[in-house]
């Protein structure tokens, strides 16, 4: 048998092989070369790659595009009429005609080499283009390193950002399935899933998960449900665990296989870029968070306010004054002077067990009662055991208020007065005796059926009535020292005098500053002066 | 201790719109190897009916790994060889960004939009 390779041929190959398009063409004239002098039908070359056999080139009738090496083996091929020559990379496959085919081993036949280098040369391009892909790859796996510490920190808000790492991740592992998880109280939180099911959520302390998380076990069956490969890394920030990320089935082009070391290494190295930006990200909604906090308080502080007197009512023959500070924005004490029945002068001071917002909550149940209660039963017992019956009935266990309420007559000095708990009032009468106003029950809001009992005291001329909340008597000098009811009554003795009342509640509101100072206050603080006047 | 329920599940939907002489495939999803071989298998078909100019529209797809690249080049590289064209519109900056690096932008023309890429491969 002759090649068939004129010296014309040669002439014509080596002009095509001159350049990349013309290569082909080539390879297709020797097929056709082979075709003609084996009398075949058809011819095709075919690169191995990973046990499947891809047509490069081919001419002449339909042959596979595509077929798994073992067929060459297993003699699958002659049922469809193909016969094959084995080449170095590859294959040579035709169609035979009906003459009898005559082995090229056994001729002088150049013709097989010449197919083999080509087969060669397209393994080569493959293997650079292959590379070069590779290459490139690598750079858009940085890019994407490089950019999840950029674009995606960029990105504040929490679901973006989310579902923008787990997908970077993804795509940079060529995952089939992932899940970004948060940990929250003592457990992994399902934030995004992608490309199948993920569990909601996984206990911290997981034994399968803490071994898996460190590169060994083969992590919870339903992490990823029906993954076959996974892989996950924590997402550490500052030494302290954040979440997760899990990445499930690596893709090749045939199939799905299991991660390699260096996936875990560069999906480690995405969890940290991707950590700061959660951290990012998580103290931006705290922030947020807060800064909604922070206007809700004022809210309440204002509602707060709006509850408390805004002025000192009239009260003919007297003086009277009121001053609350709280410890923190809103406050548990509470006080009150309103003109009763008769020409007669409420007086309220309370103090709600706690600070902040429950107790502000509970003072203003306590004012709104206060007030619907008065019209029905006046300044009196039944007022107390009604409020400790509501308090009751509307607070958590173990809230309770101390109560001081009292009804001044401006004409007679009568005072009548219901102390439910709370400090003494003190009442500094002219000749300096201090008269201590105590108590006559319990705090509102401990037990059903509290019973309260009535008082009365006299209020001459010039006498100083002073109602407090213990956040007075209590507050701390830097020694530790409270400044007592004691030094109250000195500060009240020094300026009682003072013409304007007004002053003499600054007096007691300077003294507690200066006594206090350095410390931060700790309780709310609550003062209610009422002074009769020396002359009608 | 463990999770309760599973949540969503994506693949890749592919839609064809036939234009007068171009198709426009639209995809949703992840172009990964199943979500690539979707497409090819669209584009294939689409060439057979003789259709050379296809616009590849992007606006449902926010990854693409690189098996679902290396596809993508493969309905390149079948385009160049039929002599057709092939372009891109719609990309979120993060899939632009990966076809620049990986060269397909070369080959296939990217645009910000579908009208601005139907007039240019039109043209």
């Amino acid at each position: 048998m002759t090649s068939g390779i004129t010296p014309r041929l040669w002439r014509e190959l080596l002009v095509l092989l001159q350049d990349e398009a013309g290569e082909r063409l080539a390879i297709e004239r020797l097929l056709e070369l082979w075709c003609q002098t084996r009398e075949t039908r058809s011819a095709g070359l075919y690169l191995e790659r990973q046990g499947v056999l891809e047509q490069q080139a081919a001419v002449g009738e339909h042959l596979p595009e595509i077929l798994d090496a073992g067929a060459l083996e297993r003699g699958e091929l002659a049922e469809l009429e193909i016969e094959s020559l084995r080449l170095p990379g590859g294959c040579l496959l035709w169609s035979p005609a009906g003459n009898p085919f005559v082995s090229p081993e056994e001729a002088d036949d150049p013709l097989p080499v010449l197919l083999a280098s080509a087969l060669k040369s397209f393994r080569l391009k493959q293997v650079l283009k292959e590379q070069q892909f590779q290459v490139n790859y690598r750079v858009v796996e940085l890019e994407n390193l490089y950019d999840v510490g950029l674009a995606v920190a960029g990105t504040l808000d929490l679901d973006r950002l989310s579902e923008e790492i787990l997908l970077r991740a993804m795509s940079l592992l060529d995952a089939r399935r992932g899940a970004l998880y948060v940990l929250e109280d003592g457990r992994y939180r399902l934030e995004r899933n992608f490309g199948g099911e993920a569990g909601r959520w996984f206990a911290e302390e997981d034994p399968d998960l803490a071994v898996f998380l460190s590169g060994y076990g083969e992590g919870p069956a339903d992490l990823l449900p029906g993954a076959h490969h996974l892989l996950s890394v924590p997402i550490v920030f500052e030494s302290s665990p954040r979440g997760m990320l899990v990445v499930g089935d690596k893709e090749s082009r045939r199939a799905v296989g299991p991660f390699s070391s260096s996936d875990r290494r560069t999906l480690g190295l995405f969890a940290n870029q991707a950590a700061i930006a959660l951290e990012n990200a998580r103290l931006h909604l705290r922030a947020l968070e807060q800064e909604r906090l922070e206007r809700e308080m004022h809210l309440a502080a204002e509602i707060q306010r709006q509850i408390l007197p805004k002025g000192a009512p009239q009260l003919p023959g007297c003086q009277l004054v009121g001053w609350n500070r709280p410890a923190r924005e809103v406050g548990g004490d509470y006080y009150d002077m309103f003109p009763t029945q008769g020409g007669r002068m409420g007086l309220v001071v309370g103090d709600v067990s706690g600070k902040g917002i429950p107790a502000a909550l509970m003072v203003s149940t306590l004012h709104s009662a206060l007030r619907l209660l008065l019209d029905q039963t006046g300044i009196g017992p039944p007022l107390l055991e009604k409020l400790n019956k509501h308090i009751l009935e509307s607070s958590m266990p173990n809230k309770f208020i101390t109560m001081f309420v009292a009804e001044l007559d401006p004409e007679s000095g009568n005072l009548l007065y219901v102390n439910a708990g709370h400090n003494p009032g003190l009442l500094l009468h002219q000749d300096g005796r201090i008269e201590e106003l105590g108590s006559g029950g319990v705090p509102l809001g401990l037990f059903p059926g509290s019973r309260y009992q009535a008082r009365e005291a006299t209020v001459g001329p010039g006498d100083l009535l002073c109602l407090y909340s213990d956040g007075i008597t209590e507050a701390e000098s830097v020694d530790d020292e409270e400044l007592g009811t004691e030094r109250l009554c000195d500060v009240l003795r020094s300026h009682c005098e003072e013409p304007a009342l007004q002053a003499v509640l600054d007096a007691v509101r300077v003294s507690v500053e200066e006594f206090s100072r350095g410390r931060p206050q700790g309780d709310d603080q609550t003062l209610l002066l009422l002074r009769r006047d020396l002359t009608p | 201790m463990k999770g309760g329920d599973a949540l969503m599940t994506e693949s890749l939907n592919v839609n064809v719109d036939r234009r007068d002489g171009l198709a426009v495939v639209y995809t949703e999803g992840y172009i990964n190897n199943q979500g690539g071989e979707e497409i090819a298998r669209v584009a294939y078909k689409l060439i057979d009916e003789g259709y050379k100019v296809l616009l590849l529209n992007l606006g449902g797809t926010k990854i693409v790994n690189s098996i679902g690249i290396s596809i993508l080049i493969e309905i390149i590289e079948k385009m160049i060889e039929i002599e057709g064209k092939l372009g891109f519109c719609c990309l979120t900056n993060t899939i632009e960004k990966t076809f620049h690096i990986m060269g397909l932008a070369q080959y296939a023309p990217i645009f910000p939009d579908e009208p601005t890429a139907v007039a240019q491969l039109k043209g």
